[in-house]
């Protein structure tokens, strides 16, 4: 008899970044934005350079002139398992649950914005005001997710609120879950499946088999965060992988 | 003589040799001391009260408002005899005392074993039965009746009972699952494993009527609905321990 607690701890969600089909279009950073009740990054918001994006498409160029080519990579909250942002929390507002994932629970945190300082990726973003949307925008609003009042710290949360109702549903129908039933915002909305989501406990999942490809990378290995977010390099015309080293 | 009228130009004086005026404020400071005391007492016992449960049912603080339509769950959802507010008993048209009909809560919160809420029931649900049932005297239920197809008086504006801070994302689906299944070896906060064994169906179900009363109390029983348990999550953790439901943050708060 599995019980309600084990049947949820038993997935280690994760994400796997296939670099070499990003076309940066950013439907993902809109799906995000759009899922998630993110705050409106407004031009004065944009002055003050704290714009809010769960998820950012990093643009770098490469080739000499007049062979240069764009590449784009998806920076999300990488979910490290060993990540600088959680001790530094006096509150534990953020901290690795049973499940993989590094969450920030909006109702704890005060506020000191530590685990901003704290986190090599900038994934971390602070509400330094009450958001505010046009009044057309109101009933866009995902009622499933909490409105980030001011003060209070905020990043990806691998759309927990998509993790919570696939394993729930899942359970009412009694099964197990399938790979890929779960999506997040963004890579539900990626045109080229770029982003894949999914749980690194099942040896079959796309995650499991993508993160043992040759080409898997993480972001700033060398700070031993043990990311969760797995990225594949991209490959030139010549056939080498660029993009380990940045 | 001078010396007498001497005196009266003076002030009062008392045997301590104070001033009357002073005698008079001592009383006064001394009511008002126990009178801000009382009034702090009372301020520190309803906030402290507040945090552990429910507030004290004072100040529209009763968790019981009222309602636009009286709407007696007491009718609907028990079976128990029915008795008028003032404790007559209510008859129907040829003089047998009426009792509660005993409906399962889903037949009107339909929502409420598949879906995050209950649902308050559209007004469509009401008048399928009370176009033909329902006393004649009843304001709300002659409405019903003779209400038309074009003429919509809207919504009933019902007031929220129950209510969970912004923060919290509470389903119901998965709660009733878990309560109904009387294959689980469960303990139930609050109530007893007897109980809900007295609802079981004839296919090893429980009603959910029985399963709902663990957080909503007794509602079959309430005229006027009112929150019963304090609902903090005190409440919801020692009942998630007790059954190896998950504890972690996210189950609840994102």
């Amino acid at each position: 008899m599995v019980t309600a607690a084990e049947r949820v701890s038993s997935h280690k969600w994760g994400m796997a970044v296939d670099v070499d089909r990003c076309t940066g279009c950013q439907a993902c950073v809109m799906a995000c934005q759009t899922e998630n009740n993110i705050p409106l990054s407004t031009e004065d918001i944009y002055r003050q350079k704290r714009t809010f994006a769960w998820i950012r498409i990093e643009r770098y160029w490469y080739g000499d002139f007049p062979n240069v080519k764009a590449r784009f990579i998806p920076i999300m909250c990488q979910h490290c398992e060993n990540a600088p942002c959680e001790p530094v929390c006096p509150v534990f507002a953020t901290y690795h649950n049973t499940e993989g994932m590094n969450v920030q629970i909006y109702n704890r945190c005060v506020g000191t914005r530590y685990c901003g300082a704290g986190c090599p990726y900038n994934v971390r973003f602070f509400n330094y005001w009450e958001p505010v949307w046009p009044s057309t925008l109101r009933n866009q609003l995902n009622p499933d997710v909490t409105i980030r009042s001011r003060g209070i710290m905020e990043k990806c949360s691998f759309c927990v609120q998509r993790i919570r109702r696939g394993v729930r549903e899942a359970a009412q129908e009694d099964r197990d879950l399938v790979d890929g039933e779960i999506q997040t915002a963004c890579t539900d909305a990626c045109p080229t499946n770029a982003l894949v989501f999914g749980d690194f406990n099942d040896d079959n999942s796309r995650v499991s088999i993508m993160s043992h490809d040759d080409r898997k990378y993480t972001h700033l290995d060398s700070l031993n965060t043990e990311p969760n977010v797995v990225y594949l390099a991209q490959i030139d015309a010549t056939g080498g992988a660029i993009g380990e080293h940045e | 003589m001078a010396s007498g009228e001497k005196t009266l130009n003076e002030q009062p004086q008392t045997d301590n040799g104070r001033p009357a005026w002073v005698k008079v404020l001592i009383p006064v400071l001394a009511l008002g001391g126990v009178g801000v005391t009382a009034v702090l007492g009372f301020v520190m016992v309803f906030f402290i009260t507040a945090w552990f449960g429910n507030p004290l049912p004072v100040l529209g603080f009763d968790q019981s408002p009222v309602q636009p339509i009286a709407f007696p769950h007491t009718a609907h959802a028990g079976s128990e005899l029915l008795f008028n507010d003032d404790g007559s008993a209510k008859m129907d048209a040829e003089g047998k005392q009426l009792t509660g009909i005993g409906l399962d809560c889903t037949f009107c919160h339909r929502t409420v074993t598949d879906t995050n809420v209950a649902g308050i029931p559209p007004v469509e649900t009401c008048v399928t039965c009370h176009r033909v049932i329902g006393s004649t005297q009843s304001e709300p239920l002659t409405l019903l009746r003779t209400i038309g197809l074009g003429d919509d008086p809207g919504p009933i504006q019902w007031k929220r009972v129950h209510r969970l801070p912004d923060h919290v994302r509470f389903v119901h689906e998965p709660h009733i699952r878990f309560l109904t299944d009387v294959g689980n070896t469960h303990v139930i906060a609050n109530r007893d494993e007897a109980a809900i064994l007295a609802g079981t169906q004839s296919d090893g179900s429980v009603l959910a009527a029985v399963t709902c009363s663990t957080c909503h109390g007794d509602i079959k029983s309430q005229t006027q609905v009112a929150q019963v348990e304090p609902l903090k999550m005190g409440q919801c953790v020692d009942c998630h321990r007790k059954n190896d439901a998950p504890t972690d943050c996210t189950t609840c708060h994102f």
